[in-house]
């Protein structure tokens, strides 16, 4: 493995001991596709072997079905203590937002059910700063209020690996331990330490999935890219954006950040 | 194409001098804007009524597009031929400058940017001064908006030579001085005709060409302790590589404990090796049982940090709070933390024109030195000697007030002066040590200090507790304030002093049992601050502190024992809630609120805390 996925790597690990050792009551977000393979398997790396801490699957019931395999084979494989949260129905949801914004808020009131369940003070989620522009500004540790909503014009300092970890008891964490990996450093540390993964990212028939959502809301992308090598080969020189085929991020010009500040991944 | 090196590159300077607009351009001339993405921001430029606005790539908020401002810092990923990088943009505003930290405090390199136009300005000169906190010794000076000047070399001097004086005296290099116009795109990826009088390469080349070799520290090692994990049956201590490489025979000095040991074995999930370099996490097993916190310092035994408690520190403040002296902060360095205080304000520092300020009240984003003082000894190096040990961070509360770096020449180095004093006392040495008696309980020794109002429940708690753990085979034991003003203290009153010494004969105490390896918990309405700050130093490693919380109103509801009756008739006199003061604690370990929570609830969350805090591993 090169020095840059070794840094990569020990950023990582650093934040997940630090997480555990500083928040009280945490768990980690898995939703199956090969950014959270990839942080499961550093935090093996954190913790020796056996997470000490739950895993969070938020079910849309929408996945696809080669999710749901994965899914039951991997949480026995890996020895998971797996929370399997479900989210509430549509009309539930604000009806102002598009359909798929919409079809997506339904993750982030799934996701603030468990929170209230269980009173984690910590969640690790596996988002990055090179997939969209508001996560691009993201802290490593970033405070959500109770009702989970991001203060995106107020972030606290984060410098020299310190963070803040004194937050009223209402507060909880959101933990970004891939922050600073890309879409090509995840593929080659795929290849690397060789995790598995779903294989909708491979291409059948000339399409392949980049990133993977609720099915009705998500879709393949023209490629021919049909292992690791030639997936690393082809985002070295493609122009299309990891998220294209992601509905939601299509809909409007605010709605991502809508979404984000309002608690969503 | 290099991939094992990805630069993290950070722009900095005066709000509106063009940083976003910079790297937005650079990413285009790269051709690493996306079709789609290229689309997206003509979209919103043209909504604004704009011309095309590379800035909107990285100013993704809705607010710093509509208030054409960058908020808070971003970083966006693109590579050149030779290599990988990440762009750091952070904001100029003055109100933004913990933005500014956060994005460029983890930099390789820096830009300063420059409106060649408007010249020098305030942000200009205090993003200098910040860089040279955060460590830069070397920056690369963008001069933008080159068109606006007409490519004009007699202006462009005038403003080059004004920031690179500014820049010597801060004793920053200038690494190259590059005129560029991030609209029109001189001199970004290749050489501009315009500016034909400008002799250096492009951003592009001189970027490439930057090398971010780092100082090599060697047998510095520095491991700060950042966790403690039971691994099947192993005891693994986990922590990073600050500085210099650790090996699998080497024998470690951990600070402050002053303890030598040799290394066991390394661990690393799932296989391990025998060395370990800088920036990598491992575990460590140790030849032999000794104690070891978070936060301590392990270092090969000729080559240790220094160990502190009083010391200097270049800052730069971030809260709208001002500095107060000789209040607590608590200081997190790697991943220890500490309570410190501040004894002295030496300089307040107008970066305008380096002098020191006449009004020593530091406020938000002034940069001071400070001279710090700590109860307990924390192992630190000089930043100018390694810098990962010889920062630090402050906070106040929940709120991190300041960042500061470490100047250790002018106070002497502990470890020195305590073995010096050690020489005239030869301690006995017993058979069955502190470490001897853990391993044989399964825990550690504790004080758990309960303060709280008459009536707060602190006696209630205490008594289930110390059932709990004793179900557990816990060696555990409750010294009760009311007890022991039956024997021991009986002789005091309830005045103020005798109050401090009926406090300090109960920590005395607790510190013996403590030796003896047990837990000790203390019911006693300790009513001031400084008293248990006092009980705290004792021994301040295994000390907790918890906060039985109930109003008067609701303790004197209660009145378990008729005094509150007593003390409001005067019948009782200094009876603290009514006819006496009750300091709350600022900073408690733990708030067990028994006006919310039922008793059983509060005797759980004790015992959780405790088992959590004080089992061996």
């Amino acid at each position: 493995m090169d020095n840059h996925l070794i840094k990569l790597e020990n950023e990582s690990i650093y934040i997940f001991r630090q997480s555990y050792r500083s928040i009280k009551n945490i768990a980690m977000l898995w939703s199956l596709g090969k950014d959270s393979n990839v942080m499961m398997w550093l935090a093996f790396k954190a913790f020796f072997g056996k997470l000490p801490f739950p895993v969070v699957h938020v079910d849309t019931k929408k996945k696809f079905k080669e999710m749901y395999e994965f899914r039951n084979i991997y949480e026995k494989k890996w020895n998971l203590n797996l929370i399997k949260g479900n989210c509430p129905d549509i009309k539930e949801i604000d009806p102002s937002l598009p359909p798929a914004a919409r079809s997506a808020a339904r993750k982030t009131a799934g996701l603030k059910k468990i929170l209230d369940k269980y009173k984690f003070k910590g969640v690790i989620a596996g988002i990055r700063r090179d997939e969209q522009g508001t996560r691009a500004k993201e802290r490593i540790f970033s405070p959500r209020d109770e009702s989970g909503k991001w203060d995106i014009k107020n972030q606290p300092p984060e410098f020299w690996d310190q963070s803040n970890f004194n937050y009223p008891d209402s507060v909880h964490i959101r933990i970004h331990p891939l922050l600073g990996w890309t879409e090509i450093d995840i593929w080659r540390y795929i290849k690397a330490q060789k995790i598995p993964i779903v294989d909708l990212y491979f291409s059948k028939n000339g399409k392949r999935y980049r990133s993977l959502g609720d099915k009705d809301i998500t879709f393949p992308v023209k490629s021919n890219a049909s292992n690791i090598d030639e997936i690393i080969e082809e985002l070295k020189i493609t122009k299309v954006s990891e998220r294209s085929g992601r509905a939601m991020d299509h809909e409007r010009e605010d709605i991502f950040e809508n979404l984000r500040t309002k608690g969503y991944m | 194409m290099d991939e094992s090196q990805t630069p993290r590159v950070v722009t900095v300077g005066h709000v509106d001098h063009g940083k976003s607009s910079f790297i937005g351009r650079l990413m285009y001339e790269l051709g690493q804007v996306t079709e789609e993405k290229f689309q997206e921001l003509k979209n919103i430029s043209t909504k604004r009524g704009m011309e095309f606005e590379f800035a909107f790539l990285l100013d993704a908020l809705q607010d710093e597009r509509n208030q054409g401002i960058t908020i808070d810092t971003t970083q966006i990923f693109f590579k050149t031929e030779k290599r990988n990088y990440i762009f750091i943009d952070a904001p100029g505003h003055k109100e933004f400058i913990k933005n500014m930290i956060t994005g460029a405090s983890s930099a390789d390199i820096a830009f300063l940017i420059v409106d060649v136009e408007e010249g020098v300005k305030e942000q200009t000169k205090k993003h200098a001064y910040l860089l040279k906190i955060l460590g830069f010794e070397r920056v690369i000076v963008l001069y933008n908006k080159v068109d606006k000047i007409k490519y004009s070399q007699e202006k462009f001097d005038r403003v080059n030579k004004e920031l690179e004086s500014y820049l010597s005296k801060l004793e920053i290099k200038v690494h190259s001085s590059i005129p560029i116009s991030a609209k029109n795109g001189d001199n970004i990826s290749k050489k501009s005709q315009k500016t034909d009088w400008y002799l250096g390469g492009s951003v592009i080349d001189i970027l490439d060409g930057f090398s971010i070799d780092k100082k090599d520290y060697k047998d510095e090692l520095r491991f700060p302790v950042q966790d403690i994990y039971k691994v099947g049956d192993k005891r693994v201590i986990v922590g990073r590589v600050e500085s210099g490489k650790i090996t699998n025979d080497d024998t470690l000095l951990f600070l402050p404990t002053n303890q030598i040991v040799k290394i066991k074995t390394l661990e690393s999930w799932p296989s391990s090796k025998t060395e370990y370099n800088q920036g990598e996490c491992l575990g460590i097993t140790l030849d032999e049982q000794i104690f070891v916190d978070v936060g301590n310092v392990a270092s090969r035994p000729e080559k240790p940090p220094k160990l502190m408690n009083r010391f200097e520190a270049n800052i730069f403040w971030l809260s709208q709070k001002k500095v107060k002296l000789n209040k607590k902060y608590d200081m997190k360095i790697n991943t220890g933390q500490y309570q410190v205080s501040i004894n002295e304000i030496k300089k307040v520092i107008d970066t305008n024109d380096l002098q020191s300020k006449k009004n020593y009240d530091v406020t938000k984003n002034d940069i001071c030195e400070l001279v710090f003082h700590s109860s307990q000894l924390i192992p630190m190096d000089n930043y100018s000697d390694i810098k990962s040990t010889g920062r630090f961070c402050l906070l106040d509360e929940n709120e991190i007030v300041a960042g500061g770096i470490l100047n250790l020449k002018n106070f002497p180095d502990q470890k020195e002066v305590l073995s010096k004093s050690k020489k005239n006392i030869i301690p006995e040495e017993f058979y069955v040590s502190e470490i001897d008696r853990s391993v044989m309980l399964k825990h550690r020794p504790g004080i758990i200090w309960l303060t709280g109002l008459s009536g707060s429940g602190k006696s209630t708690i205490a008594k289930g507790v110390e059932k709990k753990l004793f179900s557990d085979n816990c060696n555990v034991f409750s010294l009760d304030g009311d007890n022991l003003r039956l024997g021991l203290n009986k002789d005091l009153s309830f005045s103020p002093e005798d109050r401090t010494e009926n406090i300090r004969r109960t920590a005395e105490v607790a510190k013996l049992f403590s030796q003896a390896g047990f837990l000790v918990i203390v019911s006693l309405i300790s009513p001031y601050r400084s008293e248990r700050r006092k009980a705290r130093d004792i021994r301040p490693e295994i000390f907790r502190l918890i906060y039985t919380k109930a109003s008067v109103d609701i303790c004197s509801k209660r009145d378990v024992k008729g005094l509150y009756a007593k003390a409001k008739s005067g019948e009782i006199k200094s009876f603290t809630g009514i006819s006496s003061p009750y300091e709350e604690p600022q900073k408690p370990d733990l708030v067990i609120n028994t006006a919310k929570e039922q008793v059983h609830e509060s005797i759980e969350r004790l015992y959780n805390f405790i088992k959590k805090e004080f089992s061996f591993s």
